[in-house]
């Protein structure tokens, strides 16, 4: 199996305050070409930062060690055209004046080398394909007048309108109820086999990583605590700090917490 | 039997969208005892916080009638309202968002000591600090900004302050649902011991049924404004009855930890 991309000895230090925050210490793992990785970790533990520096997307004032590799590509990624990039909030990464069709038909016109008429039957294409209600309509809606899901299905249309080799899902589903999410979980996981895409999943939530991915790896101030199958992860974790965040979760069959050891104290 | 300690019974309430009206919440009824969790579940847009809002008459509804500690709550004005307010508290998602960033944990404690008249000057320093060991934080925290301090501690500032007045209900809108997991499970801990050693009800919002079936004692389905079903959390989570209760359950991720 090739290495989509290959991530050594990364290490990325914000400037903040006079200050320095260490986000990612000493990362390394290989991203397999068309594998589902998911990467999971509590607040503040590097996951966005690992995304945005995969994506070439770090702030000035970050300092970048280490190395990112691809050598499932050939070549140094182009943002938009490689990589595609779905935010947790839609409404940032879509334009609130600009008509949907346009912002997708755009990402076409510009990394697709499509003149204007065939991007538009594109974005078309791509609505239908993420599963728009009445494609033809959304192509002139503006953001606002969509729903929270269906924004974020643009986003997706988007994010793939150039046919990336990588997609990266940051939080993607996180401010979806849980009907919607699993909607969306499921057209990503879709989109991703159709077009033989990779993809980084990230997210908070370790139930959904393990339902949606291959690998999963969790992430702890800034450090890789463990990298495995998914199964393996939630089955026979390594690590006492995996075992904890599996503790942590409440499933459906989630005993009451009244009558669980150790509450009263 | 007594009479419980709220019931809302018709509850409407229309909103204009264009030229269209929607029934945000459309005659709805439901009833928490003392000490009881209920709680609301549904998808998006289903009408969970118009019915915290409209409980605490933070909107006022266009039909129906809420009886809160055996009075007609809605009949309430001024004063009355006023201090009735004192035994029915709030806490929402982000604390941040209800608190000026730049005022202190002390300061966000004090306020509501001083309005329901709880302590005088020289006794709430002393009451601040009762009330942030009570939701296990040190009193060394109390000078500190809200915005100094992290979001699971803002969320324990939130829930001593609503604590601060005695209420006998409070609500939580999805209070919990931006914490890391480790901290949820700490805040909801904390709410269980409050509940068994005060006797709080809460009335509890959230779209997470792992967390519902951990902590609520009955929960209210919501579809498009109005109750698709009720019961026992555990009984309506395990068989669900309605088209949008299986929904739900279905799209839960399950987390199948058998080994392989
Ligand atoms: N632009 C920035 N400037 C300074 N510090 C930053 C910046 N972005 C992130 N950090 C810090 O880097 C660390 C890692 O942040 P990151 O956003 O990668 O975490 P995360 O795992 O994505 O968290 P969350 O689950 O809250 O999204 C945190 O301590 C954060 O405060
Ligand atoms: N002030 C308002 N003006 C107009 N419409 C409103 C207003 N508040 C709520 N609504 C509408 O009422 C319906 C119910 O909204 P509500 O916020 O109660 O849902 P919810 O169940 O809390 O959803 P979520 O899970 O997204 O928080 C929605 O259709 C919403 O758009
Ligand atoms: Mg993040
Ligand atoms: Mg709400």
């Amino acid at each position: 199996m090739t290495a989509l991309l290959s991530i050594r000895d990364l290490t990325v230090t914000y400037r903040r305050d006079g200050g320095e925050v260490a986000a990612l210490k000493d990362i390394s793992l290989d991203i397999a070409a068309g594998e589902r990785l998911a990467v999971i970790g509590e607040s503040g533990s590097g996951k966005s930062t690992l995304a945005l520096a995969v994506a070439g997307l770090l702030p000035a004032s970050a300092r970048v060690d280490g190395k990112i590799d691809w050598p499932g590509l050939g070549h140094t990624p182009l943002g938009g055209r490689d990589i595609g990039f779905v935010f947790q909030d839609p409404s940032a990464s879509l334009d609130p004046v600009m008509p949907v069709g346009k912002q997708i038909a755009e990402v076409a016109y510009t990394h697709l080398g499509l003149g204007w008429p065939q991007a538009y039957a594109k974005a078309r294409t791509l609505l239908e394909r993420v599963r728009l209600p009445d494609p033809d309509a959304a192509l002139h809606a503006f953001p606002h007048q969509l729903s929270g899901g269906q924004k974020q299905r643009v986003a997706i249309a988007a994010a793939i309108a150039a046919g990336p080799k990588l997609l990266i899902a940051d939080e993607a589903t996180s401010a979806l109820d849980t009907i919607v999410q699993a909607e969306i979980v499921a057209l990503v996981r879709q989109l991703v086999a159709a077009d033989g895409m990779t993809l980084l999943f990230i997210s908070h939530d370790i139930a959904l990583a393990a339902e949606l991915a291959e690998r999963i790896a969790v992430f702890r101030y800034g450090g890789l605590i463990e990298i495995g199958a998914a199964r393996q992860i939630v089955s026979a974790p390594r690590h006492a700090y995996t075992s904890s965040l599996l503790d942590a979760h409440l499933g459906l069959d989630a005993e009451p917490l009244s009558l669980q050891a150790g509450t009263p104290t | 039997m007594s009479s419980p300690l709220l019931s809302v019974s018709g509850l409407t309430k229309r909103y204009r969208r264009g030229v269209k009206i929607i029934a945000a919440v459309d005659d709805v009824s439901f009833h928490i005892e003392t000490g009881e969790t209920l709680a609301l579940a549904g998808p998006s847009g289903s009408g969970k916080s118009t019915i915290a809002r409209l409980v605490l008459r933070l909107v006022e509804p266009d039909a129906g009638r809420i009886r809160f500690e055996g009075e007609d709550f809605l009949a309430l004005g001024g004063a009355a309202l006023r201090s009735r307010r004192a035994r029915l508290q709030m806490v929402f998602q982000d604390p941040l968002a209800a608190f000026n960033p730049r005022a202190t944990v002390a300061r966000v404690l004090d306020d509501p000591l001083r309005v329901h008249g709880i302590a005088s000057r020289q006794e709430r320093p002393r009451r601040i600090a009762a009330l942030l060991e009570r939701v296990g934080l040190t009193p060394d925290l109390a000078p500190r900004a809200i915005h100094e301090i992290s979001g699971g501690q803002r969320q324990r500032v939130a829930i001593a302050r609503a604590i601060a007045t005695k209420p006998s209900l409070i609500v939580f809108d999805e209070a919990v649902s931006a914490l890391d997991l480790s901290v949820r499970g700490q805040i909801l801990r904390l709410l269980l011991d409050l509940q068994r050693e005060e006797r709080i009800a809460y009335l509890f919002i959230s779209h997470d049924l792992g967390v519902i079936s951990a902590i609520a004692h009955r929960v209210v389905i919501l579809d498009a404004g109005t109750i698709a079903e009720s019961g026992n959390a555990r009984a309506v989570i395990d068989a669900p009855q309605s088209a949008i209760g299986k929904a739900l359950v279905a799209a839960t991720p399950r987390l199948n930890r058998t080994r392989p």
